[in-house]
C-alpha cells in the first residue's frame, strides 16, 4: 500500500517534469525581460520600502552561489539598506526589541499586569502590543520573582524574554514577507500566561502562543518549579530511569483510543498511519508537562502534534498509580 | 539593492530556471498559452518590484511571485469564464490528443488550488515544507495538514484511475 502511493507520486512527478516546454518559452522570457526593464526604467529611483529581508530571515538558501558571486560589492550595501527601511517601517516595534536586547530595566516601563491576587509577588506579566492594520501582535512575557533563588528566577526570566523576542521576530518576518510581495495579508500573534498550579510547594506556569495566518496554531510550554527547594522540575528528574517514556506513551495511546471510542467527535493520531506518518509514537524524553493541583502528572501536546487542529492543545492526565514504581521521589506526584 | 543589480539577478535566475517556472505556472492553469502569460507577467512584476532585499532570497521570492500570479490569473478567469460541460469535454479530448500527462492533469484538477500549491511545490519542485509554508503565507503545521489532505485526495484519485485502466 505504502509502495503504491510512493510509486504514484513518483509517476506524477515524472509526468510533471515531462510537461512539454513550448518552443516559445525562450522568446517569451527574453522579451519579458527586455520590456520589463524598459517599462521600469522610469522609476528606478530610491523609494521607501516596507518590505525587507524578510524572506531571508526565514532561512532561505540560494541554489547556486555562482549566480551571486560576480558582483561582490552589493551585498553589504543591500543589507544596510534593508536594515534602514526596517527601522523606518516599524520604529515603535523596534524600540521594544532593542529594549529587550539591551536592558532588562526597560521592560519595567511596559505595562505590568499582576496575575491573580496571591501571585502578585511571584508573577508579573509584561505586555507588548502592536496593531498595524492586518498585522497584530499581543505578546505577554511573564516574569517570576520571590522564588527564593535569584539564579533560578534569572534563568527562567531570561528564557521568557528570549521566547518573547523570538515571537516578535517571527511576527516581523511574517509581516515583512507578506508585504514584500505586495500581499494585503493577515497575521496575528497572541501569547499569554496561564497558571496551572499554585500551591505552597509547586508552581506550574504555562505560556501559550496562538499564531493566526490563514488558520491558527497554538503552542504552549510549561515550567514547573518546586518552590520549597527552588528547583525547576524536568520530566526525567521525576523518574528513576527512562522506562517512564514507554509507560507514559502506552498510557496516552490507551487514553486516545478510549476517548475516540467514547466520543466520535474526538480524533487523535495514536500511531503513524499511511495518511498521517507523523502520528504519535512516544513522548519525548523532555515532553511538555506540568503537575496539577492534585499532584498528578499532565502531559501536554501542541495543536496538530497528536491530533487534528480542531482538537486544539491536548492534555492527558497520567494516573499516578501507573507511575508509582518508576518515581524517583514520592514528593511531587501523589 | 539597486535596480541594475536586481535586474541582473532576475535575468540570470530566470534564464536558469525558466522551465521550472513554466511548469509551476502550467500546473495551475493547465494550458500552455496561459502558462506563458503567467511567466511573462511574473517577470514583469519581479522587475518592477522593489522588494528583493537579499540576493540569497531570490529563489523563494520569485517562486512566490509566480504562485501569486497564477492564483490571480485563476481568480480572474473564474470570474469571466463559465464553460459549458460540452466545452470542457471538448477541451479534455483535445488535451488527450496532445499530451501524455493526462492523469497528472486529472489529479491536479481534482485538487483545490490550496492543496495543489503544497503538492507541486513540495513534491514536484522539491522545496522544503518550511519553504513552501513561507511562500504560501502559512504556518508549517497548516502546510503539513494540507499536504496530508492533498495526498489523501490524490490517492483516492489515483485509485480511480487505476480501476478505470484495469482490463
Amino acid at each position: 500500500m505504502e509502495n503504491k502511493k510512493v510509486r504514484n507520486m513518483d509517476e506524477l512527478k515524472r509526468e510533471y517534469t515531462s510537461i512539454p516546454i513550448p518552443a516559445e518559452l525562450d522568446q517569451v522570457v527574453q522579451s519579458a525581460l527586455e520590456s520589463g526593464r524598459q517599462a521600469d526604467s522610469g522609476n528606478a529611483s530610491f523609494s521607501t520600502q516596507t518590505g525587507g529581508a524578510a524572506v531571508s530571515d526565514a532561512g532561505m538558501r540560494i541554489e547556486s552561489h555562482s549566480q551571486t558571486g560576480s558582483r561582490p560589492v552589493s551585498r553589504p550595501r543591500s543589507r544596510s539598506r534593508a536594515r534602514r527601511s526596517w527601522a523606518i517601517g516599524v520604529a515603535a516595534v523596534a524600540i521594544f526589541v532593542a529594549g529587550l536586547n539591551t536592558s532588562p530595566a526597560f521592560a519595567r516601563t511596559l505595562s505590568e499586569v499582576p496575575v491573580l491576587g496571591n501571585l502578585v509577588d511571584v508573577l508579573t506579566v509584561r505586555e507588548y502590543k502592536a496593531d498595524k492594520g492586518h498585522y497584530e501582535a499581543d505578546i505577554k512575557v511573564p516574569a517570576v520573582g520571590n522564588l527564593g533563588d535569584s539564579s533560578l528566577e534569572h534563568s527562567l526570566n531570561e528564557k521568557y524574554l528570549a521566547e518573547g523576542q523570538k515571537l516578535y521576530d517571527t511576527f516581523m518576518a511574517e509581516m515583512k514577507a507578506q508585504q514584500a510581495i505586495g500581499e494585503d495579508g493577515h497575521f496575528s500573534v497572541d501569547s499569554g500566561v496561564v497558571i496551572k498550579t499554585e500551591t505552597d510547594e509547586l508552581l506550574s506556569v504555562g505560556r501559550y502562543v496562538e499564531e493566526t495566518a490563514a488558520s491558527a496554531a497554538t503552542t504552549i510550554k510549561y515550567d514547573t518549579v518546586d518552590k520549597k527547594n527552588h528547583v525547576l522540575l524536568t520530566l526525567p528528574s521525576l523518574f528513576k530511569d527512562d522506562r517512564y517514556i514507554d509507560v507514559i506513551s502506552e498510557n496516552i495511546k490507551a487514553q486516545m483510543k478510549q476517548q475516540m471510542a467514547e466520543d466520535s467527535n474526538k480524533i487523535f493520531w495514536p500511531e503513524p498511519t499511511e495518511d498521517i506518518p507523523d502520528g504519535f509514537t512516544q513522548i519525548a524524553k523532555d515532553q511538555n508537562f506540568y503537575i496539577n493541583s492534585s499532584n498528578q502528572l499532565v502531559i501536554s501536546f501542541d495543536e496538530y502534534e497528536v491530533a487534528p487542529g480542531y482538537m486544539g492543545v491536548v492534555e492527558f492526565v497520567i494516573p499516578t498509580e501507573k507511575l508509582s514504581s518508576f518515581l524517583s521521589s514520592q514528593e511531587y506526584l501523589k | 539593492m539597486n535596480k541594475p543589480r536586481q535586474y541582473e539577478l532576475i535575468t540570470e535566475f530566470v534564464m536558469h530556471n525558466k522551465d521550472n517556472f513554466y511548469r509551476l505556472a502550467y500546473s495551475y492553469v493547465l494550458s500552455p498559452e496561459d502558462a506563458l502569460d503567467i511567466v511573462q507577467d511574473a517577470i514583469h512584476k519581479a522587475i518592477k518590484s522593489d522588494t528583493l532585499k537579499d540576493e540569497t532570497a531570490i529563489k523563494s521570492w520569485f517562486y512566490k511571485i509566480v504562485v501569486h500570479t497564477a492564483l490571480d490569473f485563476l481568480r480572474r478567469r473564474k470570474r469571466v469564464t463559465v464553460a459549458s460541460d460540452a466545452e470542457l469535454e471538448f477541451r479534455d479530448t483535445g488535451h488527450e490528443d496532445h499530451y501524455r500527462n493526462l492523469d497528472l492533469e486529472k489529479a491536479l484538477n481534482e485538487l483545490p488550488t490550496d492543496y495543489r500549491s503544497v503538492v507541486v511545490l513540495r513534491y514536484f519542485e522539491d522545496l522544503k515544507i518550511e519553504e513552501v509554508a513561507e511562500m504560501l503565507g502559512l504556518n508549517v503545521n497548516t502546510a503539513k495538514t494540507r499536504l496530508y489532505k492533498a495526498l489523501k485526495l490524490l490517492r483516492v484519485e489515483m485509485e480511480e484511475v487505476q480501476i478505470e485502466e484495469a482490463p
